[in-house]
């Protein structure tokens, strides 16, 4: 998805099936690798945060914002600014915590999941964990530990799909952890 | 005023039968058997013609035939006038069957078989829902968890065959 912003909208499109398709051919991959559906969670969270950590880069070079004063200015960034560019979609805002430090995000539509219907024997599947891995390897490069999970999800049935995001602190300057 | 809709594999043998009323199923699983039949003979028909969306679709598949069908006996007699006598007259429905079939061009088939008696449906209402058989039928092999070859289970398939097969009757 990261690739020079001189691409019209149309071939975005065109690509938008091939990424769903091929996501989707990732995860029945890691099914019927693992055959265990919290190794599968656990292996995309991995995925994701590899992604998350590179793609920071990709994501402060092209935007152009500069540091966030708090929480809540990084939760407004990564809503309508990092979304929007690499999955073309503007989650909300919703559901602060009175502390300020948990958010949600609330997605009309997962482009990840487009034509996908869990069977029933993954019912423990959260299909689009990588998108938690990439939220938590991104902010991890911005020196703030979060964790991320899915409280809600289209593919158990519900209405929309929840992102919650927790503060947990701010880091001190080092290497991350690394691929185990 | 489809009472039953099947797609049939390129191997022939049937991924998804829904047919409504559902106590006449044994029948339309042989009706769309046979439909098979013909469906063949005008897809060897085509020959090398390459296919377009017009030709996709078959059209009618079979000349119009009369059932009669005792849902009480599940009997499947034709008709004539003397069985009038041997069985409750409020019992007596007859159906007019039209087959209609459309095959994609990776062979699968789809056999909608609809009852004529209320309404001729026309042409352009069959293949708008032939159509969507077929959109929804891709969403089905979109489904990362769908192994082709396998019988459809997905429940938004069977959500649009039901309000097609609702909004009918």
């Amino acid at each position: 998805m990261s690739r020079q912003s001189n691409r019209t909208t149309d071939s975005k499109k065109m690509n938008a099936e091939l990424f769903t398709l091929t996501y989707g051919a990732l995860v029945t991959q890691l099914c019927k690798d693992y055959e265990n559906d919290e190794e599968v969670n656990k292996q995309l969270d991995k995925m994701g945060y590899n992604i998350g950590v590179r793609l920071i880069e990709d994501f402060l070079a092209r935007s152009s914002v500069g540091r966030c004063q708090d929480f809540r200015e990084t939760a407004d960034v990564i809503a309508k600014v990092a979304f929007k560019m690499y999955l073309g979609i503007t989650p909300s805002v919703t559901n602060w915590s009175p502390a300020g430090d948990e958010f949600s995000l609330i997605l009309e539509s997962n482009p990840l999941v487009d034509f996908v219907e869990l069977p029933d024997n993954h019912s423990s599947l959260v299909y689009s964990n990588l998108l938690c891995g990439v939220l938590r390897g991104a902010l991890e490069m911005v020196q703030m530990a979060v964790a991320v999970k899915f409280s809600q999800d289209t593919l158990r049935g519900d209405n929309v799909t929840e992102i919650r995001m927790k503060f947990i602190k701010r880091m001190e300057e080092n290497l991350p952890a690394g691929d185990e | 005023m489809a009472v039953c809709i099947a797609v049939i594999a390129k191997e022939n043998y049937p991924l998804y039968i829904r047919s409504v009323p559902v106590q006449n199923e044994l029948k339309f699983h042989y009706t769309v058997h046979t439909s098979l039949d013909v469906v063949e003979e005008k897809i060897s028909a085509v020959g090398k013609a390459m296919a377009d969306q017009r030709e996709l679709y078959l059209g009618l598949l079979y000349p119009t035939e009369d059932y009669k069908v005792y849902p009480s006996h599940m009997i499947i007699v034709y008709y004539t006038p003397v069985c009038i006598f041997f069985l409750l007259i409020e019992n007596i429905l007859l159906y007019r069957h039209t087959r209609y079939g459309y095959v994609t061009n990776s062979k699968v088939k789809f056999v909608i078989v609809v009852d004529s008696s209320n309404t001729s449906l026309r042409d352009n209402e069959i293949r708008s829902m032939f159509r969507k058989l077929h959109n929804s039928f891709t969403d089905v092999m979109c489904n990362p968890f769908y192994n082709p070859g396998d019988t459809i289970q997905s429940k938004a398939f069977d959500s649009m065959v039901s309000a097609m097969m609702v909004q009918a009757s």
